[in-house]
């Protein structure tokens, strides 16, 4: 094979083995015939119904054959669509679209199927209607359609990276399907149902930072129609509750990285001292209770590094936050010698 | 056999053996990363010192048969379409081989100077799919040609900016999450990459890609290239990691498997001998974890950029020096 992931090894007889080659002979001929016919039907560049169902029968067998894909889109664009209306095409696309579907759910990883819907979707034409509303009809349908078909995927895998790429870009391309709003809403439920799903909370962080503009440390919030004090308020709200979000996780599980990663996300540059402070409190009182946390020690000694940046004020004591991190640092090369170099690397630098 | 020292016999065997396989439907199945399959094999033999091991003018001739002339690059197969990874394949395989000269340099150039988007990033081919890996291959193939002058770097790394997220990693497309196997160019925060993709470490010596998941013996080249060109190797435990890969080999058919117990393969196989020799193991040829090749040649080449990985060591057992 040329890339297994997650299949368990088995020792097999030699006479298994030849059974097995035996019994796969008659595949290998079918498949080889399949494969020589749609190349050679390639290389005529024929564009008939009839390559196109070539098509359909080998990518059944095999998705990840990426020349067939490319071929069937060749036969859509020089063939099929060519003798079509626009609604016969939106039906061919559609029906490829559930094909694609199918075989999503028996290869939920494979690029060249997600590569395949996008290019369905981006063919879709205006439609039925000629005018406003209705000429985009068709492709409002299939762009919901397809929102509902990543987050299915997402509800299988909550980590499946290509779902989630594939989300953003149908939030990307048709922007009413999904105000900020419901994406809170949305990652939020994720993370709810696992904590550990960072991508979840990857994208939180990324529909958070495009509503405040780039990330927290720059807290511009653009809200047009609001009142400055209103956007000002919301704001402070909308950050609270982040905080308090993120505590539940950092308590429920304080050995899962991801919300200590999102929580780092969520600080910054550390630009408010008020906030740097209050959020080292929690980490200490966290501490006090599990006294041997890895993360809660590599978490304090970053937002005390931080801390270091307001040195002029009256309320960082620089030698104190300095013997701080030290202290940090040696009992986190005693819980986590994998990484000592990096603690000792750190200490050298305070 | 056991599993605590590097079978190379075995594995040698085992890469040679992976042209025999034509009754296997998934032989056949994966034809469309053939090309890929040669330079992982190659790579692997050529970092374990037997490059003559598979027969050189075969392999130059199957590669010439990957050419696509009406596109002009290189597609996995014969009769199948180019494509830019299989592209990148066929130069570092004639790279290694010593053997550019079968390259139609000046068609290559253009087909992946054409691949560059308006907004900087790289396509895979002239269907569209976007991705930073992509890039990353039009790079090293120009590089590798000669012609990198030829490419727009300044839109380039606007697009990696536009890709690049807080914890220091890199997404597959702007707004995606960091993935340890998008890592590989950069304009980075040293110490913020360091610290995320130290903690790729899980506690069985294994890395994993992306928090909380599971540990695969490709990402320990994924996440060791970067360390070494961040030259913060020592960040992790080398020793817990040269164990896991060890442990994921099959000492009966030979190869390496994603993790201890799975099927072998040769995509494994090759990443989990590209991690053992940047962890310094002994008996290895240095491999550049810049362009995942081997190290000499890329110096011959004049490319070598000022990675570094943990050194060499003499005997079994003996434990790296970490300065």
């Amino acid at each position: 094979m040329v890339s297994n992931h997650n299949v368990k090894r088995t020792r097999v007889s030699p006479e298994a083995l030849e059974a097995k080659r035996l019994k796969e002979l008659s595949k290998v001929k079918e498949y080889l015939a399949l494969n020589d016919d749609l190349l050679a039907r390639k290389r005529s560049k024929t564009y008939r119904k009839e390559d196109f169902e070539a098509t359909t029968r080998i990518l059944s067998i095999n998705p990840e054959f990426y020349t067939a894909w490319n071929y069937r889109r060749e036969i859509f664009l020089n063939g099929l669509f060519p003798a079509s209306t626009p609604a016969q095409i939106d039906e061919f696309l559609s029906s490829d679209l559930d094909m694609t579907m199918a075989q999503l759910q028996r290869h939920p990883k494979v690029y060249w199927i997600w590569n395949h819907r996008r290019w369905c979707l981006e063919h879709v034409p205006e439609g039925p209607g000629e005018d406003g509303d209705s000429r985009e009809g068709w492709r409002r349908d299939n762009w919901n359609k397809e929102m509902f078909v990543a987050e299915k995927m997402l509800d299988r895998d909550p980590r499946n990276f290509h779902a989630w790429n594939y989300r953003r870009y149908i939030v990307a391309s048709w922007p009413s399907i999904r105000t900020k709003d419901d994406e809170l809403k949305y990652t939020k439920k994720k993370i709810q149902s696992n904590f550990s799903n960072f991508s979840a909370w990857h994208q939180r962080s990324k529909v958070l930072g495009a509503m405040w503009e780039v990330t927290p440390a720059t807290r511009t919030e653009q809200d047009e129609g609001m009142s400055s004090h209103h956007t000002y308020s919301r704001f402070w709200l909308i950050i609270l509750e982040e905080f308090e979000f993120v505590k539940s996780a950092l308590w429920t599980d304080p050995g899962d990285q991801s919300a200590w990663i999102y929580h780092r996300w969520l600080i910054g540059e550390g630009d408010d001292l008020v906030v740097l402070q209050r959020e080292i409190d929690v980490i200490e009182e966290l501490l006090v209770e599990e006294p041997d946390s890895k993360w809660c020690l590599d978490s304090l000694v970053h937002f005390q590094r931080l801390l270091l940046q307001h040195k002029d004020e009256s309320s960082v004591d620089v030698s104190s936050i300095q013997q701080r991190c030290a202290f940090a640092l040696t009992k986190l090369e005693a819980i986590d010698p994998k990484r000592n170099q990096r603690y000792q690397d750190i200490k050298l630098q305070l | 056999m056991s599993t605590t020292e590097l079978l190379v016999p075995l594995h040698v065997k085992y890469i040679q053996s992976l042209g025999e396989n034509k009754d296997d439907l998934a032989y056949h199945l994966t034809a469309h990363l053939r090309l890929n399959a040669i330079y992982w094999g190659l790579t692997a033999l050529c970092i374990m010192g037997h490059q003559d091991a598979l027969d050189r003018e075969e392999m130059i001739k199957f590669v010439d048969d990957c050419w696509d002339d009406e596109i002009g690059g290189y597609a996995a197969h014969p009769g199948h379409d180019a494509h830019l990874l299989s592209t990148l394949s066929a130069i570092q395989i004639l790279t290694t081989q010593d053997a550019l000269e079968h390259v139609k340099v000046d068609r290559v150039v253009l087909f992946i100077l054409s691949l560059q988007q308006p907004d900087g990033s790289v396509a895979g081919d002239q269907w569209g799919e976007i991705d930073t890996r992509f890039l990353y291959c039009a790079v090293q193939a120009l590089s590798l040609l000669g012609r990198l002058d030829e490419f727009n770097k300044e839109k380039a790394v606007a697009y990696l900016r536009r890709c690049r997220n807080f914890d220091g990693g890199f997404g597959s497309s702007p707004g995606g999450e960091s993935h340890a196997a998008q890592g590989n160019l950069h304009e980075v925060d040293e110490q913020m990459l360091g610290w995320w993709l130290a903690e790729r470490q899980v506690p069985n010596g294994g890395f994993n890609g992306r928090p909380e998941k599971l540990e695969d013996v490709c990402y320990s080249f994924w996440v060791l290239s970067v360390l070494a060109i961040l030259r913060k190797m020592t960040w992790i435990d080398s020793e817990k990691l040269t164990t896991f890969i060890l442990s994921a080999q099959d000492p009966e058919g030979g190869g390496i498997a994603d993790r201890p117990g799975d099927m072998v393969d040769v995509f494994h196989t090759h990443f989990g001998v590209a991690g053992l020799s940047l962890l310094g193991y002994p008996g290895l040829n240095d491999l550049d974890p810049v362009y995942c090749m081997p190290a000499e040649l890329i110096k011959r080449k004049g490319l070598t950029k000022a990675w570094l990985a943990l050194p060499r060591r003499d005997a079994i057992g003996g434990k790296p020096d970490h300065e």
